[in-house]
């Protein structure tokens, strides 16, 4: 079952990227393939996005479902595939603040699960596809001195039935540049908000 | 050509020049280089295979040197009269006979000089396997799997299949595991394996394969190069004007242009224009928009077989997309299994719906003249809960929910209605389905009396692999759309696939193989991989031909 974890440093304090991502509806367009979303309630939604798998795009209904809600720390979801046979988890977590080095850093990024070197020519491969898809990752200004805190995004998907093995091997490459995107976009926006 | 006068200059210049990378290009490129000239390739879209790499990939040779080791005998004579035939008197007889003595050559010449290891299909019948000449193990080669790996950084630029590039397995390993009767039993894992190492199979496999070759040759084919217009100086053709990054190269080739640059399936102007029956919904890549039939009918060329393609019935799931259009997934295997059939508006079967997908599609095309109408357009395939429980249907695998794409009803009656068709019809039609699917004959369209049919149907289905009752609720329905994996309509060439003008005579330097040329098998589809065997043969004709011109 594929499984990443991306981290960026936000030039904003903790309680400030908190306030954004509490309200699912900032960041819903964020996702990767987004096409629209619906709010049934306070911790439950339908997300419709358009996917890659393998080599096309299909529309896939996910039922995210909010399990915690505890900010500014953390928010913790599953989903489950409405028209799809596939489930996952996911969480977002704002770190404590930091102070970044004088003159400021790059967004930084620390992938927690190792890949062999097949998979991260295949990881390249697959982010060269996904670019071409769907366009240029969001540029980033380099943030200045001041608070900073970290937004760390993991997802898990696993895709259930007698073809999990193939799909959760056509899913795994398109986890990483899906949750790059995610935090780096929620990172991009709030860091021009704050210009 | 006032732009080329103007400029009086080349950009690029190469001996043999051939336009798009599917198997004919390819081909027709390896051939040209190996007899000596330079050759340069050049590629509309940003990925290489064209259709070939989206296709089965495999190829269909009649009489050729791999038959043996399956068991198959073969000869010339059988094969013409089979070829013959199914031309239905669209194609000279000479070029019949120069591609059944060509292909065979072609394929032992191909795997001298490519990574191609082809291997016979001992159970993959012709298409019409009871004709005169017909195999029932049929003739076509499989190409095997191909990691795709050894392409290096030209990895990420091999066109995948939509719908096989993701289950890397041969063709011979798709029919022993079942992959239209028995999903459940396919090894996922494994499959899932091999997609993480690389491999590709099918039209990838050989794509990838021909690629191979071509690198090991040090020709890089020339991604995002649109041919637009041939260059004719005293009467020969001696270059092309091409778009790159919105800007104009002009390339000489010296010795000749081949086009390879595929049909016109995804152009609705050229296709309402001359095709015979009506195409909605094509299979293949969208860049197929008749690019080089333009180009050649610009410098005169006689034309050929314009009313035909090589058609497919389409089924939609909504929302998927390949290469920004709406995937057209070609039916292979659905309307053959048992619990199916296909309806028009009055609720009746009108073709036996296990009949090889080119033919099978004449009959959606088929003509009232009292009402001056297609009666057979829009056309539904009809099946029932028991098809969901024993097979798949696309993505969905048996046993899972039916999808939200389907139309479903408790009742034919209900079913008739929501779908607007006549529900007395139906009603009729099923019954009377139902009858002979008991029985385990077809009366009407004699469906599942072919090997052909047979071959795609459920042989641990009794008494017929394609018959079984429509019966248990709920049912469904979903629209066959008109379809095509690519046209065969276009130049008329020669035995050395030189394109002709109107008066017969050959243009100096331009040559056409592949969906561009008019095909050689007119009307017909012989069987598994014609259509790649005849462009990779008259690709290789052409490039050679090319390749041994004095030229300019």
């Amino acid at each position: 079952m594929p499984e990443v974890e991306y981290t960026t440093q936000v030039a904003l304090p903790r309680e400030a990227v908190w306030e954004f991502v509490k309200d699912m509806n900032n960041w819903a367009p964020y996702l990767t393939g987004y096409q629209t979303h619906e709010v049934l309630s306070e911790t439950d939604s339908i997300w419709t996005l358009k996917g890659d798998v393998g080599v096309l795009a299909r529309i896939v209904k996910l039922k995210a479902h909010v399990t915690e809600w505890n900010g500014p720390e953390r928010v913790s979801f599953t989903l489950t595939g409405l028209n799809e046979q596939v489930d996952g988890d996911g969480t977002l977590e704002m770190g404590a603040a930091v102070e970044a080095p004088e003159g400021g850093s790059a967004p930084s990024k620390a992938p927690v699960v190792k890949r062999s070197f097949l998979g991260r020519i295949l990881d390249a491969v697959f982010r060269f596809f996904f670019r071409r898809m769907h366009g240029p990752a969001p540029v980033r200004a380099l943030p200045g001195a001041g608070p900073s805190s970290q937004l760390k995004f993991r997802l898990r998907m696993d895709a259930g039935g007698p073809t999990g093995p193939l799909v959760n091997a056509m899913l795994a490459p398109a986890l990483l540049p899906a949750a790059e995107d995610l935090a780096n976009k929620i990172a991009a926006h709030l860091e021009s908000e704050k210009k | 050509m006032d732009w080329f006068k103007k400029k009086k200059r080349w950009d690029l210049e190469t001996d043999v020049l051939a336009l798009g990378t599917g198997a004919a290009g390819m081909t027709a490129a390896l051939a040209a280089h190996a007899a000596g000239a330079s050759v340069m390739l050049l590629e509309k879209s940003r990925l290489v295979g064209g259709t070939t790499a989206v296709s089965g990939g495999v190829v269909w040779v009649p009489n050729n040197h791999h038959l043996a080791e399956v068991g198959i005998e073969d000869s010339r004579a059988e094969a013409l009269a089979y070829v013959k035939r199914l031309t239905d008197g669209r194609t000279d007889d000479a070029l019949v006979e120069r591609f059944v003595d060509a292909a065979p050559a072609m394929v032992e010449w191909v795997e001298a000089q490519t990574p191609l290891r082809f291997k016979a299909l001992a159970r993959y019948p012709d298409y019409h396997p009871e004709f005169p000449g017909g195999k029932p193990g049929g003739r076509s080669l499989d190409p095997g799997l191909f990691d795709a790996n050894d392409l290096g950084p030209w990895k990420k630029s091999l066109r995948r299949s939509p719908v096989f590039g993701m289950t890397a397995m041969t063709v011979a390993e798709a029919t022993d595991w079942g992959v239209f009767s028995k999903p459940l039993k396919l090894p996922f894992k494994l499959l899932g394996e091999r997609y993480g190492k690389g491999l590709v199979c099918y039209g990838g496999a050989l794509a990838g394969q021909l690629l191979k070759a071509l690198l090991d040759r040090k020709i890089e084919p020339r991604l995002e190069h649109a041919a637009r217009e041939l260059v004719v100086e005293e009467g020969r053709v001696t270059g092309v004007r091409v778009e790159h990054q919105g800007l104009e190269v002009f390339v000489r080739a010296r010795r000749g242009v081949i086009l390879a640059s595929g049909g016109f399936e995804w152009n609705r102007a050229l296709a309402a224009q001359f095709l015979g029956g009506v195409l909605t919904h094509p299979n293949s890549p969208p860049g197929n928009e008749g690019d080089g039939l333009k180009m050649a009918m610009a410098v005169g060329a006689d034309l050929a077989n314009m009313s035909e393609a090589w058609w497919c019935p389409s089924l939609v799931i909504p929302g998927e997309e390949y290469d920004g259009k709406p995937l057209n997934r070609g039916d292979f295997a659905t309307r053959s299994l048992p619990h199916t059939i296909i309806v028009n508006k009055k609720g009746r079967r009108f073709v036996n719906e296990a009949q090889n997908y080119n033919d099978l599609m004449k009959a959606f095309f088929a003509f009232e003249p009292n009402a001056y109408e297609r009666p057979n357009l829009p056309a539904w395939l009809i099946f029932d809960h028991a098809y969901l429980e024993k097979y798949a249907l696309m993505t969905v695998m048996p046993g899972q929910p039916a999808p939200e794409w389907l139309t479903r009803a408790d009742t034919l009656d209900e079913l008739a209605r929501i779908l607007g068709i006549d529900a007395r019809g139906l009603g009729q039609t099923v019954d009377r389905f139902n009858g002979f699917a008991v029985e385990g004959v077809d009366p009407d369209f004699a469906r599942g009396e072919s090997l052909y049919d047979r071959f795609y149907g459920d042989p641990d289905h009794q008494p017929n692999a394609n018959l079984g009752t429509i019966t248990k609720k709920p049912f469904y329905a979903l629209e066959v759309h008109p379809g095509a994996i690519g046209t065969k309509g276009g130049a008329r060439v020669n035995v050395d696939a030189q394109v002709l003008r109107v008066d017969g005579a050959p243009i100096p330097g331009l040559y056409a193989a592949g969906n561009v040329m008019a095909g050689v098998t007119g009307a017909g589809y012989p069987g598994a991989g014609s259509t790649i065997a005849a462009a990779m043969t008259f690709g290789y004709l052409a490039g050679r031909h090319a390749a041994a011109t004095s030229g300019t």
